[in-house]
């Protein structure tokens, strides 16, 4: 009957080689190598230590704790449940649980299956708050006081140490074809989190949600479990990281990782500046471990290079958040333009 | 008497698409003035021009005789044109009588609350709201009163010519009355009024005479007594029916597919109970505010549900979630296809998949060559461009939109498929295609129910239609009597006497 109707038009305008490659964000990820590459070379002629193996070694261990931790909580914020502001008290409570367990003499197995089951346990509560509705800065910002408190308490905020050999040394200090154990480690959980979140239906939903929480919940994916598989990995990598950074020093203590660590000092900030830095999308639906992972090795090397330079904490926090506002701006400006006008 | 505001022959074009043809329009002092039309029609571009907030059209407008053109609605307003917008703009948290004075016209730079109180009584009583406290928030009326204090706050600037945009979309029966009670009293005292609505009830009750829009061109105005229900409806549809609908014809008895049981949605006034058979394109016909929607959100699980049970496949069971609904093979597409029907910043590929991961996917780990095969099928079934399966949903047009939204859930293979208003915001040639194609799906054994307010989609693509009213289940009408008057009689006015 209906056939005087024009069927099937689509639009003819299939992008070109320049449109594809500037289609997406890759831009942000181009403009992260280069400034990486110009940060690399800078560094090279400028501070004679920075080539060193010793350095160098320096700079992918850096990169791997905090790596760890930014692939894990890339599963959060992929997933639209934005992040967790309790990546640093849960570290915390899992080096004082790692610490307690060593130094009573259960040994590493034990040791590290208890810290996991904290993380579990840890994480699992926050999803399942967030699942329910509840806003994830207020839960994770509350849950962070929490667990702080709890290993402040449970170590009467004191060293705990345990004697080597710990059956530990292997993750803390131990080495692989030259490369720390921890960086082989924080490889292996970033091309995993990558092949998850590529290959499975697990990471798929990880996106569709992420993406738009009411169309995914009306094709039958919801939140609920989401948010809680989601914090759970980010926790668990935490720990992960905390009982690495434990196995090393042979002991623990509830500020490790605010004061002594990294560049800004804070290992939560620095955690969420690396997952935005290279351009995963704060509101979830578009990113991958491998940004998370990019971006780790950029902000330790630019942090590295500062702290050759004499640089103390300040400009180095100044020189974090100047990064993660400038990926703000770039990820915006980028979005804007790969947008059709509709 | 001279008109107080005319236009004569307006034309304004958004590209290709020649929103109003050649409209002549004016009201007299006074006067109530319907403004009628479909979905479409031009209804709301018309407003737009009058009101000042588009002013890209050619034409004459003439307010009190003498020619002007507005530069934006703040000059509109100037001139004494008020529009009630149905988006209130209101401040919630703000009382009743700050949001009166909230453009500041008529009171001191420094006021106290109690003189706003005290000043804002008297448009209070002129809407019919003398009950209320002007000092308590917005947000504790209902919605009825809240649109009565925008029009406080618009007679607030002493208008010549008030503008209501589908004032009772979204209200209840007794709200309903409120407002047209305030027009009438608003007419009384000499304000122009121009009513824009779908509900015939409405219109005949109020206005004085009624312009009709057809297609963006305008009806000579007619008395409000000088026509019926029917013959508006001709004037609203013309004679030339779209024949962009798939052909029907009477359907064998079969078994029924599902029943309704007793089903009460969230919103509606009452339970309701029907059944839906295979083979079948089943209209559930209402305006905004009927339930209709509501129903299909609550067998697909997607709306809360005091009672009742779906009988199907041989139990009785409601669905808790939408995943629970779509394990038993019923898909839904909301009315909204950007809120929850589409993944706009994921590749069409994945948009089509969502749905039925598991069928592409071994022990949780997906085949992307599965995953493409699936959708090539799905794009080629819907005339979608196979080429653009990378692309983010996001960039397609809004037909393309709509068939993504609704393609997708043929990987699920649904034995039930509901969509609400199938063809909102989509252009004409893939509206054609999207009928063609759920035409198709009954022809192969689904069952379809579709709910739409658009009266031509309603009349002349169903076999069967279920008519609603304010949250009530009114009717049924068969294919032998299914025309848009028909419908639109139950729809629009069921109680009154004539049309039952």
């Amino acid at each position: 009957m209906n056939t005087d109707i024009a069927v099937g038009q689509t639009a003819p305008n299939t992008p070109g080689w320049l449109a594809r490659l500037v289609d997406r964000y890759s831009w942000l990820v181009v403009i992260l190598v280069a400034l990486f590459l110009v940060t690399f070379f800078y560094g090279m002629v400028t501070a004679p230590n920075f080539l060193t193996l010793f350095n160098f070694k320096t700079i992918i261990r850096d990169a791997a704790l905090v790596g760890i931790m930014a692939v894990g909580l890339t599963f959060v914020t992929l997933s639209g449940n934005f992040f967790l502001l309790s990546m640093k008290e849960t570290a915390a409570l899992a080096i004082i649980a790692f610490a307690t367990a060593m130094s009573q003499g259960y040994g590493f197995e034990l040791a590290f299956l208890f810290t996991m089951a904290v993380a579990v346990i840890a994480g699992g509560l926050q999803g399942i708050l967030i699942g329910l509705g509840g806003n994830p800065i207020v839960v994770t910002l509350g849950a962070a006081g929490l667990f702080f408190g709890v290993a402040s308490w449970w170590s009467d905020n004191l060293v705990v140490s345990f004697r080597r050999p710990h059956g530990a040394e292997w993750l803390g200090s131990g080495s692989f074809l030259g490369l720390p154990n921890i960086t082989v480690a924080f490889i292996i959980i970033a091309v995993v989190a990558e092949l998850v979140l590529r290959y499975t239906n697990f990471g798929r939903q990880v996106y569709l949600i992420g993406a738009n929480r009411a169309a995914g919940k009306a094709t039958g994916h919801e939140n609920f479990s989401m948010a809680i598989k989601t914090c759970i990995i980010a926790s668990a990598c935490s720990a992960f990281v905390a009982i690495a950074f434990s196995a090393q020093v042979s002991s623990a203590h509830v500020n490790y990782f605010s004061s002594s660590f990294g560049s800004s000092g804070d290992m939560t900030i620095l955690v969420i500046a690396t997952v935005m830095v290279a351009g995963n999308s704060i509101m979830g639906g578009f990113g991958s471990s491998l940004r998370s992972s990019l971006g780790a090795v950029f902000i330790s090397t630019v942090d590295n290079m500062m702290v050759l330079h004499g640089f103390n904490s300040g400009p180095r926090v100044l020189a974090v958040g100047l990064m993660i506002v400038f990926s703000i701006i770039v990820f915006a400006l980028v979005r804007r333009g790969s947008r059709v006008q509709e | 008497m001279t008109p107080l505001l005319k236009l004569s022959s307006v034309k304004r074009s958004y590209g290709a698409i020649h929103a109003l043809k050649g409209v002549d329009f004016e009201i007299l002092p006074g006067e109530v003035m319907g403004l009628v039309g479909e979905n479409g029609a031009g209804k709301s571009t018309l407003v737009k021009v009058i009101s000042g907030f588009d002013n890209g059209f050619t034409g004459d407008y003439e307010l009190n005789g003498a020619p002007v053109r507005f530069s934006h609605p703040g000059k509109a307003e100037q001139a004494g044109i008020a529009i009630a917008q149905q988006e209130l703009s209101l401040i919630p948290t703000m009382s009743v009588a700050e949001n009166i004075f909230m453009a500041g016209h008529n009171v001191p730079t420094f006021a106290n609350k109690q003189s706003l109180i005290k000043k804002s009584r008297p448009y209070l009583e002129e809407v019919g709201l003398e009950a209320i406290d002007p000092s308590v928030g917005v947000d504790r009326l209902s919605v009825g009163e809240q649109h009565l204090v925008e029009v406080a706050r618009l007679i607030a600037h002493d208008p010549q010519v008030l503008i209501l945009d589908e004032p009772t979309a979204a209200l209840g029966e007794s709200d309903s009355i409120r407002i047209l009670n305030m027009v009438k009293r608003l007419s009384e005292r000499g304000k122009s009024i121009i009513y824009v609505s779908h509900r015939m009830d409405e219109i005949f009750k109020i206005t004085d005479r009624i312009t009709v829009l057809r297609d963006g061109e305008s009806q000579e105005p007619r008395a409000a007594s000088t026509l019926d229900v029917n013959s508006l409806v001709e004037l609203m549809l013309g004679f030339e029916l779209g024949n962009m609908f798939p052909e029907r014809e009477p359907l064998g008895e079969t078994a029924s597919l599902m029943n309704i049981r007793d089903l009460w949605p969230d919103g509606l006034l009452e339970s309701v109970n029907f059944d839906v058979h295979p083979g079948e394109i089943l209209g559930l016909a209402g305006q905004l505010g009927s339930g209709s929607g509501e129903i299909l959100a609550a067998i697909a699980g997607a709306r809360k549900t005091r009672s009742g049970a779906l009988e199907y496949g041989g139990e009785s069971f409601l669905p808790k979630n939408p995943k629970q609904a779509i394990d038993k093979g019923i898909a839904y597409c909301s009315e909204d296809r950007k809120h929850d029907g589409l993944f706009l910043g994921r590749p069409i590929r994945e948009n089509v998949s969502a749905p039925s991961l598991g069928s592409i996917s071994k022990m949780g780990v997906m085949s992307h060559k599965a995953e493409a095969s699936l959708a090539t099928d799905i794009a080629e079934k819907f005339t979608v461009d196979v080429n653009r399966l990378g692309q983010d949903a996001g960039v397609l047009s809004g037909g393309n939109q709509q068939k993504v939204a609704l393609g997708k859930w043929l990987s699920i293979n649904p034995k039930i498929i509901l969509v609400n208003e199938p063809t909102r915001g989509v252009d004409v040639g893939a509206r054609a295609e999207i009928y063609q194609k759920l035409r198709a799906l009954a022809a192969d054994g689904a069952a379809i129910v579709i709910a739409s307010t658009d009266i031509q989609e309603i009349s002349n693509l169903p076999d069967r239609v279920i008519t609603f009213y304010r949250g009530m289940q009114i009717g049924e009408i068969g294919l032998a009597d299914m025309t848009a008057a028909n419908i639109l009689k139950q729809i629009t006015d069921p109680f009154n006497e004539t049309n039952l």
